[in-house]
């Protein structure tokens, strides 16, 4: 790949697109206008809110007491409506008695009103409402000293009501209002009653609550917009990379361009990469823009809010998030660039392709919203998951967490790179795939694909059908995990795992191999390897396991086992401790080996090798591996031994020594696991390769050195065999190590 | 020159099955020779072609051009090649100049010898007077000529042109195939696909005659018509045609 071509793609197809004007409303435009015009219309809302007059109907306005006043002539009284609130209340007085008399006829004549436009909120105070409060006052007025104040109950006083429309704006502000008033005044007469029996004003609030906010103004305004900003910064780097990414790629077969690219001498990658940094500029400036854009906004309206006396107590957003958030911002923009580009490859027209933003939307968005949960914290799992944990670095380090942050960070930024990496090798596969790239739109019919999958077989099965196949393990495990209860002795439990792995593990790829392929001694891997192989993965076990009891225990300080799961294993190890050794290698070894290897190392990584990488292959069916076995602590021990027995399944091509090293690294982990502190206690002279404290077993760590050490030469055996490669990796081979040299003259 | 060795390109089809597109051509073109594929629509013209352009892979055989290998030596032989297609459009948002400076950059021309090339282009093939115009702008004869000007700038010793006067006016398919001509007579060795029995008689010193994948019968138009006994390449078309279809169906997969 030269550097040189990338960038002349890279400015060709920056200018190409700066050059289309839909492009440059959403990129630009967009954001510069969008976050003004947003914020213009909430400063209106809330001038509106300030500067509007409401009008309030009062109903029953001659029967209200003389003291304390709620009215002065026709407006509210100074000492319930002080002056600058007095301007923004008119008062109508309705002084005829109301004509309605039930509750229900009150209320549609005050929406009546209201609707009309009348008034924004009407206050009734029912007929009488002065005696009877008076009365009542004077009720509790008149037995001040009769100690047992509780047992006082005063006659029932009226109730005024605020009629308002929830549905109305400025019926709310009104009756917010009139509230405030109609408050002021209930208070004057509380404190009229309490002289009136001359008790303290204090009386009513003994103590006072003091709030302090611990937390500096920094950091509070920290806390808002580290859960805003990253959210929104990153829904903008998604969407400013899909359009371009469609434009570059569906849009170019649109119009016939991309054939004259694909003949040209620049690579597929070179192709990728130069449209991939397009993409990138584009998702990371939309992104940047919008960040900027809001930020001003944010700042701008903040500043008039508070000027304006508003309640609302966020600060700018600081500007060291501002940074951070731009930093994080080039990765991410990578890996929905290399998405984007793959997706947007297999789409036919432009139009095709605004239907996939959905799907890319669907599987992206709960990764940005996990990070808005407040229980969900920066730590060693979450760190692990792709864009979350991005997401959750980033709000560490806008709180100023940076001790956090810093331990996190490795992890965090080898996911998102190795997110970058897959994607970007996903779109140049799909550069490179010409079924993608000149896909036909052909009328697509269950029957006649069944009809074609029979006819039209291949000795091993498709890339397809082996996802299809570790898929569908998957999902039956799934199910079936929920009809398995725990066992309640071995018998059962041997009963249950033998019918697991056969009828759920080994059934499905041999159905499959044999209805879909017409070789099974090609899918399967049934070829004979030479004594030598089958010697080499039994010791290459051996060696392993030391590593990967480390990893097994690395794996769990990661991920803590929760109680019950942990409950649930020491039952099974129980269970399983009780069974003669025998039984229990035949259930717990033997059987999972076959059956397991049956399914990943045959039907599937024979499926997937048609991808044309030996190494993605080995590491995708692993990946299945680990995942068929349901908790993430044991998945993840598995993906690593997968790969090893990945590997040695490529180069013998055979199934048997891969057999052999699940037999045996199995039969290890049984036998140390369970009998390891015994068989040390029997033996001491085990204590050179074992090393015992408390509930700890673990190798010495010079035997596991060791042991690592013969692994790697193992290996490197294995690596000396002759291979034999798919077509599909032959051909890739070639296509990398291309030869300067006319072949024929 | 080019060498083609027994290629063939099938496909998958939900309908019809395995598709053979291509079965087992073969032929074999030298510089300074037109080789004109005739054929109906439909009848592998474009995949071969587009195979030999390196946009798709052959399913088997393979062909060498100027001594490369076609499956394991596809960036050498993109080198080697200018591909004029129908499926190869110009850009809408880039003028005449750039699109052609653009790939000539990409064949990796510096820049004073780009320039001088062309200039020199541009004016024999009288593209002077819309070198800055976009794309999208171009009528369709301008637009062919920036597709040969793109093909011709770094100076490839084999020209592809797959049914390149489709939909062009009678005027500018002339002025295109007189430029056709003109390559060959620099040396050029150039291929080039057509339904049209004229284009063929007039341009093509071998004629290869394609029909569902399968080159019927090849040689120079004397010869052809020798051979079959004919006098009138359309008549001798029609015939090996018909005579293909009422062949036996197993002759399709004999190649």
């Amino acid at each position: 790949m030269q550097w040189s071509k990338i960038r002349l793609i890279f400015m060709r197809e920056l200018r190409d697109q700066l050059r289309d004007r839909r492009t440059l409303f959403t990129i630009a435009i967009l954001p510069l206008v969008l976050y003004p015009l947003l914020g213009l219309s909430f400063l209106q809302v809330a001038q509106f809110t300030r500067e509007h007059r409401s009008t309030i109907q009062l109903q029953g306005a001659h029967d209200l007491p003389s003291t304390p006043r709620l009215l002065d002539g026709d407006s509210f009284a100074a000492e319930v409506c002080p002056p600058p609130e007095s301007q923004l209340l008119r008062v109508v007085t309705q002084s005829s008695k109301p004509s309605a008399s039930s509750a229900e006829e009150l209320r549609q004549q005050a929406q009546q009103a209201i609707r009309s436009g009348q008034c924004d909120a009407v206050v009734y105070f029912p007929p009488d409402f002065a005696e009877r409060l008076a009365a009542a006052r004077a009720a509790i007025g008149a037995e001040p000293s009769s100690g047992d104040v509780e047992t006082v109950t005063p006659p029932p006083i009226p109730e005024p009501r605020v009629f308002a429309s929830t549905a109305n704006d400025k019926s709310r502000i009104a009756a917010d209002r009139v509230d405030r008033v109609l408050r002021r005044w209930r208070e004057l007469m509380v404190q009229q009653n309490l002289r009136q029996r001359n008790i303290p004003l204090a009386a009513t609030e003994p103590f006072h609550l003091v709030d302090t906010d611990v937390a500096e103004e920094v950091s509070r305004r920290a806390l808002i917009w580290s859960k805003i900003l990253p959210f929104v910064v990153l829904i903008w780097a998604l969407t400013g990379a899909f359009y371009p990414a469609i434009d570059l790629c569906a849009g170019e077969k649109e119009r016939g361009t991309l054939e004259t690219l694909l003949s040209s001498p620049a690579q597929r990658g070179e192709i990728v990469w130069g449209k991939l940094l397009t993409v990138m500029t584009f998702s990371t400036a939309t992104a940047l823009l919008n960040l900027a854009s809001m930020g001003l906004t944010g700042t701008f309206i903040i500043s008039r809010l508070s000027s304006l006396g508003s309640a609302i107590r966020i600060g700018p957003p600081p500007l060291g998030a501002m940074f951070w958030l731009a930093v994080a911002l080039i990765p991410i923009s990578a890996l929905f660039s290399a998405l984007s580009l793959a997706i947007a490859a297999f789409a036919r027209s432009s139009k095709e392709g605004q239907y996939y933003l959905m799907p890319l939307l669907m599987i992206t968005l709960p990764l940005m919203m996990i990070p808005l949960l407040p229980s969900v914290e920066l730590d060693w799992g979450s760190s692990l998951i792709p864009v979350s944990g991005m997401m959750l670095l980033l709000r560490a380090v806008i709180e100023g967490q940076f001790g956090d942050a810093i331990m996190h960070l490795p992890a965090v930024v080898i996911v998102t790179l190795g997110g970058c990496w897959l994607s970007i090798r996903w779109a140049i596969d799909q550069f490179n795939n010409e079924g993608v790239i000149f896909r036909e739109g052909e009328r697509w019919s269950l029957g006649a694909w069944l009809r074609h999958l029979w006819r039209f077989r291949d000795r091993t099965p498709s890339f397809g059908m082996a996802i299809l196949c570790g898929v569908l393990l998957l999902l039956v495990r799934f199910f079936a995990s929920f009809l398995i209860g725990t066992p309640v002795s071995w018998s059962t439990f041997a009963v249950v795992l033998l019918a697991t792995q056969l009828a759920l593990i080994a059934l499905p790829p041999l159905l499959m191999t044999g209805i879909l392929t017409t070789s099974w001694r090609q899918t399967l891997l049934l070829n004979w390897p030479g004594v030598p192989s089958l010697f080499s993965a039994v010791l290459l076990a051996f060696a392993f396991h030391p590593a990967a009891l480390v990893l097994h225990e690395l794996v769990q300080w990661l991920y803590p086992l929760s109680p019950d799961v942990r409950a649930a294993a020491g039952t099974i190890n129980a269970l399983a401790a009780e069974a003669h050794w025998l039984p229990r290698l035949l259930v717990l070894a033997l059987t999972p080996a076959i059956c397991e290897e049956l399914a990943f190392r045959g039907f599937i990584l024979s499926g997937l090798r048609h991808m044309g990488h030996k190494w993605g292959a080995i590491v995708v069916s692993s990946l299945f591996f680990g995942a068929v076995h349901g908790m993430l602590q044991q998945s993840l021990s598995a993906c690593a031994v997968g790969i090893v027995i990945g590997y040695i399944a490529v180069q013998t091509g055979s199934l048997l020594p891969c057999i052999l090293f699940h037999i045996t690294h199995n039969s290890l982990v049984l036998t140390v696991g369970i009998h390891g502190p015994q068989l040390v206690d029997q033996f001491p002279q085990l204590r050179w390769i074992f090393q015992v404290e408390q509930d700890q077993f673990r190798y010495q760590p010079y035997v596991t050195i060791a042991g690592l050490v013969l692994a790697v030469g193992f290996l490197a055996w294995f690596r000396l065999l002759p291979f034999r490669a798919t077509e599909e990796e032959r051909l890739r081979s070639l296509l990398e190590h291309q030869s300067l040299r006319p072949v024929a003259k | 020159m080019i060498q083609v060795q027994q290629l063939t390109k099938s496909y998958a089809d939900l309908k019809r099955g395995q598709v053979l597109a291509v079965a087992g051509v073969s032929f074999q073109a030298a510089a300074g020779q037109i080789f004109g594929l005739l054929g109906p629509n439909g009848a592998g013209k474009t995949t071969v072609l587009r195979i030999l352009s390196t946009i798709l892979r052959p399913t088997s055989g393979t062909a060498t051009i100027n001594g490369y290998d076609l499956r394991t030596q596809p960036a050498l032989i993109r080198h080697q090649i200018g591909f004029v297609s129908t499926n190869t459009a110009v850009y809408d948002r880039m003028t005449a100049w750039e699109m052609v400076e653009y790939f000539g950059r990409l064949y990796g021309l510096a820049d004073e010898e780009l320039g001088e090339r062309m200039e020199r282009i541009f004016s024999r093939l009288q593209m002077n007077d819309f070198r800055d115009q976009v794309g999208a702008k171009m009528s369709t004869g301008m637009k062919q000529k920036v597709s040969i000007a793109r093909a011709i700038v770094h100076d490839p010793p084999l020209l592809i042109f797959d049914e390149a006067t489709v939909g062009l006016d009678v005027l500018v398919a002339r002025a295109l195939l007189k430029t056709v001509m003109e390559l060959r007579e620099q040396g050029k060795c150039i291929v080039f696909s057509t339904h049209i029995m004229r284009e063929a008689e007039r341009l093509c010193d071998r004629i290869a005659i394609m029909y569902r994948g399968h080159i019927l019968s090849e040689g120079s138009l004397p010869e052809l018509l020798d051979r079959h006994h004919e006098t009138d390449l359309e008549e001798l078309f029609f015939r090996l045609l018909t005579d293909h279809d009422a062949a036996p169906a197993w002759a399709d997969n004999a190649g």
